[in-house]
């Protein structure tokens, strides 16, 4: 059995139809930040334990130190590179800069898109809920509080208007 | 980075998984949801893994009723297993160990049930649920398939009876009926499961007690089967005999598991009190739902 | 408020600004060291001890060196040949501790597991990482120490054996006849305080570059530090170079707390690959490298006298702390801030500590909020908590009874501080105005009925902040140039550095009130060695103290300038001139106006005709000094190195669930004072982050290693840091005491929160155990430990 020490991936990533050379044992966030310059998600732990390297595969969220690059075959990548409108923040991205739910801003990739996911299948979470949706997600500057604040800041301004 | 150069294959059949992985078993891997074999591969504790089979895309993920037997796929996702209806209904407990599942909707979306039962963690959720619902594991080898039960397919800390050249491809549940209770203790969110206790109670229509089964993970290093139906069975349901079996659980932890997280002096400790909430738990589900047959 | 708006007569001082480059942290746009790509550039990777004490015997790297890509290995001893040992952040040798003199790779033997021993720099990682498993170092095993008491008993093995000892420092602190005022007294209570092994745990691990260009002779270092000029002094002296020759440049930081002060091996290994290599050289730590760096491991014994009132006269305490592995961070200095942080905000008669400060087989101690302080707040709140118990007063009562007055400030502590201000009891009202205590009271007896143990505690703490230490970098003071271009913008450079906690943004806050601009017209620039003046950059919560201080003396400068200028312009005396909203305007005649832009531009251009006695530039470095700090020793040979006392007092309602031991927060009510607040939100930021770290710290964090040595807590699976769902929703009230010697009234933020989190999570929990009679005195509070605890009241 060969095994090449690098192989081709081809994949979407933030809506662009990318292609890299990539080391065969490379991780997803290895693959995304090495080898396709890709340095929104953060190297944290490597063990899926803080959140910092989550991406969206193919609609789902993950935690892409989880993940071969080569699994990423053919899939389709949004980081939080990609997730504004052009000038545009995303609403959750928008409530996290109005509500400083950030400081370091290391566990924001990861922080943002749980907030994303909850968001899309639970318009109106409480808080103990947003606090669940984020407890995949370590950071240890804000006490949560504030990123509790911001997610409950974007659900009301995504919420329809009333009547 | 793993450092070592990685073959990594995504069979889209299982005939073809078993040919890849027919290859050369001792240097192959099987991934699940990788949320456990990649950062061991990560942090090189085998280096002797060169091959990765990715089992994901081969057509292991279904969930589906054949009578009263239901098969779970070996590469549900916890995620998978949240949202299925028919879990939900017919195996609650599942579907309660599911939703509990800690690391967030990434690690829920990830994690696979067979892949949970394949590393084989005694701190892991899924194999003490599925012990106690008499799950049993259906595992394809060069020589067919062959059904173990999963509490038999355990067999130690981070061991199993699966042969390296044999895939978990999923497991098939009776559908218990009566109620369930889980209950998880942890030191934090972030922390492994110290203990877990997944209870089934079952009345009959006399109101007695006609099926009764405690499992603990976590405590030992494998999920703990409790014999509370010797002292529950055909009995009346009440505070005193729920406190008996969970006193049972407790008599029963002789090797508990320690690691970094908790004494084995603690885990036996919290045995009774962890049992106790789970039994509790199903006494109520278990005469609402004898209530609704009603 | 967004940093576009126009504040109409308002401030920007005092608001909460949102962060002025927030949208390009949403974005993922903002460059950490590790996404800093050179052309050229390679990477290391180290090869570790297995051992946690060893000599070593050889290291042979022949396999590693005919590898694919690989450009080096080397080993400490081989190192040794280009370089000396690091120098000290700080020195613990003029505090009559042991000389420290560590190389970038040990020499001739390791002293804990998983310390790095050789190193191998390769084209990728991939290579360096396969290169690196082929490095077979051969140790001898040592016998392991682990325990401080075992460390400094007869006969334990050595660390460093020139030093004849295990004792890095020891020292005494306080004054007054403890045993006189003790034998006055109507009481004493003994008791003692384990707190368990943390780790700072950024969310970034460490990272640096060094980029040695061979014909210019000079090194630029881009790196995880929070201390950028005292860093390139350190870098200097390692090398040999001159400072000149040095460029430290330090990208925003995934968090720092102490940890990316310097000091660090890898810090200095990286320059010394660059030059042997001739490549741009990447360095990036795992997290198991970064939990093995601690700090508390503090075993603390302490007794105190007081009155049948409720008066607490005296404390006596020995302090014994496990450094691990000794360190050139200065992380000693945790032991030392300790205790002259005792005895808190309490007014005593007499005070005596003894601390001493063992290396043992663990991995070092690093620097980490609220660096050793906490040890003050959970001690002299165990006692208040202990007198209340013995004297049946309430333990809000005792603190109170105790507390430094509010008229009695400034104030000399036993241990030689002098406290700037404060009002601690108008703390415990403004927790009254959000907490009915009373009804709580009432709550907790009620639930003791049913067999539920409900507990509240008291924690309290004054932070000695704003250091200014002799001999060491770190001082009280720092540089800012404000700098306004013809067109009216305005640039920023100040000698401080940000975390990540906003201290940038507020900084431009200051600045742009003082020159009444728009923030959108401020730009700042930190972290780096060329452009800013030097600095001491973020340690100490001097931030907003010194960089904010210094900013706004210069701001002052050209705000007068421009003053004159448009005085002139609109023909009135300069005193007139109101500097607001980008306009120079008239007072009381707002329709007489100019835009600041035209007004700079006018000063540049035609200032010589306008005011022909002024300079015609808008630049102004200056330097602010915090003048209360003292170098010279007073009559008991103590210095005066702090320089504000930021404080707070919360209060914590627990339920400890008797079965399993688990502790439920409940209730976190916490008000704080830090003088005046320029953006209150960022601060808000700070204690809230500070009081998660507290809390992990009393009840989940802990490192712990086998009996050989190996730590067992590498990951976050198992070194728990707290979670979202592991902490309720925190109460904040804010009181405001200013700071007589600041400026702006400020006091340090950075490290609030953390220290009386844990005092008040420890008493509450021993006041739920009440009933039982159980007590419980080592941090972590964790389930098995309360548990235990139960368990033998009840045998």
């Amino acid at each position: 059995m060969s095994t090449e020490t690098t192989i081709r991936v081809e994949l979407t990533l933030d809506g662009v139809a990318r292609t890299a050379e990539v080391p065969s044992g490379a991780l997803l966030v290895e693959a995304l930040r090495e080898d396709f310059g890709t340095t929104g998600p953060k190297l944290g732990c490597a063990t899926g334990d803080c959140g910092a390297c989550t991406v969206r595969r193919d609609g789902e969220i993950v935690k892409s130190c989880l993940e071969l690059a080569a699994g990423a075959q053919g899939c389709e990548i949004v980081t939080i590179e990609g997730l504004a409108d052009g000038d545009e923040l995303s609403p959750v991205q928008q409530a996290f800069w109005d509500e400083q739910a950030f400081q370091c801003g290391f566990c924001l990739s990861g922080m943002v898109f749980a907030a994303e996911d909850l968001l899309r299948s639970n318009p109106r979470p409480t808080d103990d809920e947003i606090r669940w949706a984020i407890s995949g997600n370590l950071c240890r500057c804000t006490g949560y509080e504030a990123i509790v604040e911001a997610v409950r800041t974007a659900a009301r301004r995504m919420a329809p208007p009333a009547g | 980075m793993i450092a070592a150069a990685l073959r990594y294959d995504l069979p889209r059949d299982l005939d073809e998984a078993l040919a890849l992985l027919s290859q050369d078993p001792a240097t192959t891997r099987l991934l699940g949801g990788g949320t456990w074999l990649v950062p061991e591969l990560n942090r090189g504790v085998v280096n002797a893994d060169r091959r990765v089979v990715d089992l994901r895309r081969a057509g292991l993920g279904e969930i589906r009723a054949d009578g009263d037997v239901i098969h779970v796929g070996a590469t549900c996702s916890y995620a998978a297993l949240e949202a299925s209806e028919l879990i939900a209904s017919r195996l609650p407990l599942l579907h309660a160990m599911a939703v509990g599942v800690t690391g967030g909707r990434q690690i829920r979306n990830q994690g696979t049930i067979g892949g949970s039962v394949a590393a084989a963690r005694p701190q892991s959720d899924a194999p003490g649920a599925l012990c106690a619902l008499d799950a049993a594991a259906v595992i394809a080898g060069p020589g067919g398939t062959r059904r173990v039960a999963v509490v038999e397919l355990l067999s130690g800390a981070m061991r199993t009876t699966l042969r390296r050249d044999e895939i978990l491809v999923g497991f098939e549940i009776e559908q218990p009926g009566g109620g369930h209770g889980y209950h998880k203790l942890k030191r934090a969110a972030g922390s492994w499961p110290i203990a877990t206790a997944a209870a089934i109670l079952r009345l009959d229509g006399d109101g007695l007690i006609d099926r009764a089964t405690l499992v603990l993970g976590g405590v030992c290093a494998t999920p703990l089967v409790v014999p509370v139906a010797d002292v529950m069975a055909g009995h009346r349901i009440d505070d005193d005999l729920i406190a008996a079996a969970a006193q049972c659980a407790a008599d029963a932890v002789t090797e508990p598991w320690c690691d970094e997280l908790a004494t084995g002096r603690y885990r036996a400790a919290v045995a009774r009190p962890v049992a106790h909430r789970a039994l509790i738990a199903a006494q109520s589900a278990a005469i609402q739902q004898r209530r609704s047959q009603l | 408020m967004s940093a576009t708006e126009v504040v109409d007569g308002k401030l920007y001082a005092g608001a909460s600004v949102r962060r002025h480059d927030g949208d390009r942290y949403l974005r993922g746009r903002v460059a950490y060291t590790d996404d800093i790509v050179l052309p050229g550039m390679v990477h290391a990777v180290l090869v570790r001890s297995e051992l946690a004490h060893a000599r070593i015997v050889g290291v042979d790297a022949d396999a590693a060196r005919e590898q694919p890509g690989v450009l080096a290995v080397l080993s400490g001893a081989e190192l040794a040949r280009h370089a000396g040992p690091i120098p000290n952040a700080m020195d613990p040798v003029p505090v009559g501790g042991q000389p420290i003199a560590l190389h970038c790779l040990p020499v001739d033997k390791v002293v804990y597991a998983g310390q790095p021993v050789a190193v191998v720099v390769a084209e990728t990682r991939t290579a360096a990482l396969a290169a690196a498993e082929l490095v077979a170092v051969s140790l001898e095993a040592l016998p392991v120490v682990l325990d401080a008491e075992a460390a400094l008993a007869d006969g334990a093995p050595l660390l460093y054996e020139e030093w004849g000892t295990n004792l890095l420092l020891s020292g005494t602190a306080g004054e007054g006849d403890y045993d006189a005022v003790a034998a006055a007294s109507d009481h004493r209570i003994d008791g003692a305080i384990t707190t368990g092994r943390s780790a700072p745990a950024p969310m970034e691990p460490r990272a640096y570059i060094a980029d040695w260009d061979a014909r210019e002779e000079r090194m630029t270092w881009y790196g995880t530090t929070q201390a950028p000029h005292p860093l390139r002094h350190s870098l200097a002296g390692y090398l040999g170079l001159r400072e000149r020759q040095i460029h430290v440049v330090a990208p925003p930081v995934g968090g720092s707390f102490g940890y990316k002060n310097f000091g660090h091996p890898e810090e200095y290994l990286v320059c010394l690959l660059s030059r042997l290599v001739e490549r741009p050289v990447k360095f990036v730590e795992d997290r198991m490298s970064s939990l093995r760096y601690g700090a508390k491991d503090t075993r603390m014994t302490f007794q105190a006298a007081f009155d049948a009132d409720g008066r607490v006269r005296a404390v006596s305490c020995a302090l014994l702390a496990n450094h691990g592995a000794a360190a050139a961070t200065g992380a000693f200095g945790m032991a030392f801030a300790a205790s002259l942080a005792l005895p808190s905000g309490y007014a005593l008669e007499a005070f005596h500590g003894e601390y001493r400060l063992a290396v043992t087989n663990k991995g070092p101690w690093s620097p980490m909020r609220p660096f050793g302080k906490e040890t003050a707040s959970l001690l002299m709140e165990r006692v208040m908590d202990l007198v209340a118990e013995r004297t049946g007063l309430d333990p809000a009562d005792v603190r109170r009874r105790n507390w430094i007055p509010a008229d009695r400030f400034p104030y000399a502590t036993t241990t030689g501080l002098e406290l700037d201000s404060g009002d601690y009891a108008g703390l415990l009202d403004k927790v009254l105005e959000v907490w009915d205590y009373p009804a709580a009271r009432v709550e907790q007896t009620r639930a003791r009925e049913d067999g539920r143990l409900l507990g509240i505690g008291f924690g309290f703490e004054v932070l000695p902040e704003g250091a200014d230490i002799p001999g060491a970098l770190i001082g009280a003071s720092d540089i800012s140039t404000v700098r306004m271009d013809p067109s009216g913008e305005v640039e920023v450079l100040t000698g401080v550095t940000s975390p990540g906690n906003g201290n940038d943004t507020a900084i431009m806050q200051i600045v742009a009130d003082r020159l009444g601009v728009l923030m959108s017209e401020v730009r700042i620039v930190q972290g780096d060695t060329e452009r800013c003046p030097f600095g001491f950059g973020n340690v100490s919560s001097r931030g907003i103290l010194t960089g904010g201080g210094s900013a706004a003396l210069a701001a002052d400068d050209i705000a007068v300038k421009l003053r004159r200028v448009a005085g002139a312009m609109l023909e009135v005396d300069a005193e007139r001139i109101v500097l607001h909203g980008g306009m120079a305007a008239v007072a009381d005649e707002p329709e007489r106006a100019l835009p600041l832009g035209v007004v700079a531009h006018s000063l540049y251009t035609i200032g010589g005709i306008l005011v022909p006695d002024l300079e015609p530039t808008l630049e102004s470095t200056r330097t602010f000094q915090m003048r209360n700090v003292r170098h010279h020793p007073d009559e008991h040979g103590r210095i005066m190195p702090f320089s504000t006392f930021s404080n707070g007092l919360y209060v914590a309602l627990v339920e400890v669930d008797p079965a399993t031991g688990v502790i439920e927060l409940q209730r976190h009510v916490m008000a704080h004072d830090c003088g005046v607040m320029i953006n209150p939100r960022f601060v808000a930021g700070q204690f809230t982050g500070g009081v998660v770290t507290g809390l992990g710290a009393a009840l989940d964090e802990e490192v712990v290693h086998d009996a050989d040595g190996v730590q067992r807590t590498d990951v976050f699976k198992s070194y728990l840091l707290p979670r979202a769902t592991d902490v309720p929703r925190f109460e904040m009230v804010h009181q405001v005491t200013p700071s007589p010697f600041t400026p702006l009234g400020t006091k340090g933020a950075g490290e609030g929160g953390v220290a009386c989190s844990m005092a008040a999570l420890l008493n509450a929990v021993n006041d739920a155990l009440r009933p039982l009679g159980a007590q419980v005195d080592e941090l972590p509070l964790t389930p098995e430990r309360v548990l235990d605890a139960i368990l033998e009241a009840r045998a």
